[in-house]
C-alpha cells in the first residue's frame, strides 16, 4: 500500500485528519519523510482551525516554527490532525470536524486532544506527527492508540504558529510508532527562536542519559485491573533488564488536577478572547450592532459546549474575591508539586506510571461522563504537564486487544533519558498494529 | 455556582447562554469548584512563577525588517484588486 493509500484510509476510516492533501502525485517525488500538524498548528497551504467552528475558513500565511523545521529537514506536510476544540478534552470527541475513531477498535476513542496524531501515527507506517500537549494531549492518544509520544520540557521546542491554549503550559511533541524517530526528530524541531521568548530559556538539547531507576508513586495505581496487570508486568520487564524499581510518596500529585484546571482555564480564557469575530475566521457581517453584542453572538454560536464550559470556569477562577482562593493557589501548588519531582529525581532517573487509568472508553460510555469525572482521568497525565517537565507515553501491553501505556517523566532539559529509555524499551517490547494496518 | 453567578460570569466572558446551557453549566461547575476544595489544603509555596521554568524576558533590537512572504498573505485576503487589499465599505 502506498503512503497515499494508507492516509486516505486513516482519514476515511478513523477521521484521522480535519484536512489532508487530496494529491496522490506529491508522492511520486521523492521525499524524505511524510508529517502531519495537529490542527492547532499553523502552516502555509491548510486552514488551522483547532478542532474549532470558530476559525472556519482561517488560512494562515506562515509556518509554525516546528512545521518550518520540519519542512526544512525534507519533510513533506501532508495533513492537519483532527482534535479536540483548542485541546479542550481527553477523547477528541469535541472537535467541530468529526471525531477520530480508534485504530484498534472503531467504536472507542483515540484519546485526546491529539487524538488525530495518534491515529495517525499508528496506521500510517513511517509517519511523523507532531501533536501538542497542555495537560496529557500527547500522552493519552499515544497510550490509546499504542504509540510512542514525546512532550519535551516546556520551552524546549518554540511555539511560534501555536494556537493557544494554556501559555503556561502548551508544549509541541512527537507521536511515532518508532521510538527511533524520538532521536531523529526531537532535535530537529528544539532550539531557541526569538518569536517565543520561552523558547530562549533552554539550554542545550543533551540527547545522551538513560534510566536505570525509576519511582512509582504509590497513589498511581488507582487504576483498572487489566491497565495495573499490564504496568506490572512491565515493571518486572523493566526490573529483569536491571532497573531498579522502587515505590515512593508523592503527596502533592493530588493538587495536580484541580491546580491544573485552574490554570489552563484561565489562561484559555484570555487567550479565548481574541475569537470575537472581526479577526480571524468566522466573521459576523452585522456591523449595526454594539461591540459587546457582536462579539457575544459570535462566540455563543461557534464555540462548543466544553469550550463555553473552559472559559466559564476560568473566568470566574480568575475574577475578584475567587482569585485567591483559585487561581494564586494553583500557582502555588504548581511549585509545591515541582519541587516534589524535583526531591524525587534526587534519588530516581524517572518517576513511571501508567499513562491513563483505563483502557480507551467506548464512546457510548464517553458520553455519559460528567465533565469533572473525565477531568479527573487525567490524573497521571497532568502532573508533569503542570510542571512543564519532559515525559513519554510508551506502548506497554495489551488487553482484549487495545494498547495500554506507561509514561516516564525525567527532569528539566533531560529528554535525553527518555529517548534512551523508549530504545531500549522498544528492543524489548513487541509492537502490535491494529489488524487492519501493516 | 449558582445559575445568578454563572449568568454574571458568561456576560464577562461574552457569552449568551440558553435557560439550558445556564442550568447546566452551573450544575457542573458547583461539582468541578466543590471537587476542586481540596486546594484549600495545600500548604504555601515559595514563589508564584507564572511559567514552571524559570523564563527571562529578552529583548530584541527594534529594527524593521520584511515579514514572510507578503504574496502569500495578500493571496489569501478574500477581497484584492490590482495587488492591492480591499477593505468593507465603511457603513
Amino acid at each position: 500500500m502506498s503512503a497515499f493509500q494508507d492516509i486516505e484510509r486513516a482519514d476515511s476510516g478513523h477521521a484521522a485528519f480535519a484536512e489532508r492533501v487530496r494529491d496522490p502525485i506529491a508522492f511520486d517525488e521523492p521525499h524524505g519523510f511524510h508529517f502531519s500538524a495537529k490542527d492547532n498548528l499553523c502552516a502555509i497551504g491548510f486552514q488551522a482551525r483547532a478542532g474549532s467552528r470558530i476559525l472556519e475558513g482561517y488560512r494562515p500565511p506562515f509556518d509554525a516554527a516546528p512545521v518550518e523545521r520540519l519542512r526544512r529537514a525534507g519533510g513533506l506536510l501532508v495533513g492537519k490532525t483532527n482534535m479536540d476544540e483548542f485541546g479542550f478534552g481527553s477523547f477528541s470527541t469535541t472537535s467541530a470536524f468529526g471525531v477520530p475513531r480508534n485504530p484498534f477498535d472503531r467504536e472507542r476513542c483515540c484519546g485526546g486532544s491529539s487524538g488525530g496524531a495518534a491515529a495517525a501515527a499508528c496506521l500510517i507506517p513511517g509517519h511523523l506527527a507532531l501533536g501538542v500537549s497542555t495537560g496529557g494531549s500527547i500522552s493519552c492518544p499515544a497510550a490509546f492508540c499504542g504509540v510512542y509520544g514525546l512532550t519535551p520540557t516546556y520551552g524546549r521546542v518554540s511555539r511560534y504558529g501555536l494556537i493557544d491554549y494554556g501559555t503556561s503550559l502548551d508544549k509541541v511533541g512527537i507521536l511515532s510508532r518508532e521510538a527511533g524517530d524520538l532521536r531523529t526528530y526531537l532535535p530537529v524541531i528544539s532550539g531557541p527562536d526569538e518569536r517565543d521568548p520561552t523558547s530562549l530559556a533552554q539550554p542545550e538539547l543533551d540527547m545522551s542519559g538513560s534510566v536505570s531507576s525509576v519511582a512509582v508513586p504509590r497513589g498511581a495505581l488507582s487504576v483498572s485491573d487489566d491497565v495495573k496487570r499490564a504496568f506490572a508486568s512491565a515493571l518486572e520487564s523493566l526490573r529483569s533488564s536491571g532497573v531498579e524499581v522502587a515505590e515512593v510518596d508523592m503527596p502533592s500529585l493530588r493538587f495536580a488536577v484541580p491546580a491544573y484546571y485552574v490554570l489552563a482555564t484561565s489562561e484559555a480564557s484570555t487567550n479565548l478572547a481574541r475569537y470575537c469575530g472581526m479577526r480571524f475566521g468566522v466573521m459576523n457581517d452585522r456591523f449595526d450592532q454594539s461591540f459587546n453584542t457582536f462579539f457575544s453572538q459570535v462566540r455563543s454560536s461557534q464555540f462548543g459546549d466544553e469550550a463555553k464550559r473552559r472559559v466559564l470556569l476560568g473566568t470566574f477562577s480568575r475574577m475578584v474575591g475567587f482569585r485567591d482562593k483559585y487561581y494564586m493557589k494553583a500557582l502555588q501548588a504548581r511549585q509545591l508539586i515541582i519541587r516534589e519531582y524535583e526531591s524525587v529525581f534526587q534519588d530516581f532517573d524517572a518517576v513511571l506510571t501508567p499513562t491513563m487509568p483505563f483502557l480507551p472508553p467506548r464512546f457510548d460510555e464517553i458520553s455519559k461522563m460528567r465533565p469533572l469525572e473525565s477531568y479527573q482521568a487525567d490524573f497521571l497525565t497532568v502532573p508533569p504537564n503542570l510542571s512543564g517537565l519532559p515525559h513519554l507515553s510508551m506502548p506497554c501491553g495489551y488487553s482484549g486487544g487495545l494498547p495500554i501505556g506507561m509514561q516516564a517523566v525525567a527532569p528539566h532539559w533531560r529528554e535525553g533519558r527518555l529517548v534512551s529509555m523508549a530504545e531500549a524499551w522498544s528492543s524489548r517490547f513487541q509492537l502490535k498494529l491494529p489488524e487492519a494496518s501493516s | 455556582m449558582d445559575e445568578s453567578t454563572v449568568a454574571r460570569v458568561a456576560k464577562v466572558s461574552r457569552l449568551d447562554l440558553t435557560e439550558d446551557e445556564l442550568r447546566r453549566y452551573s450544575a457542573d461547575l458547583q461539582e468541578i469548584l466543590e471537587a476542586f476544595a481540596v486546594l484549600d489544603e495545600a500548604p504555601g509555596a515559595d514563589g508564584l512563577g507564572l511559567d514552571p521554568v524559570p523564563v527571562e524576558d529578552q529583548l530584541r533590537d527594534d529594527v524593521p525588517r520584511p515579514w514572510g512572504d507578503a504574496s502569500v498573505l495578500r493571496d489569501l485576503m478574500r477581497a484584492q484588486d490590482d495587488g492591492r487589499v480591499r477593505g468593507p465599505r465603511v457603513q
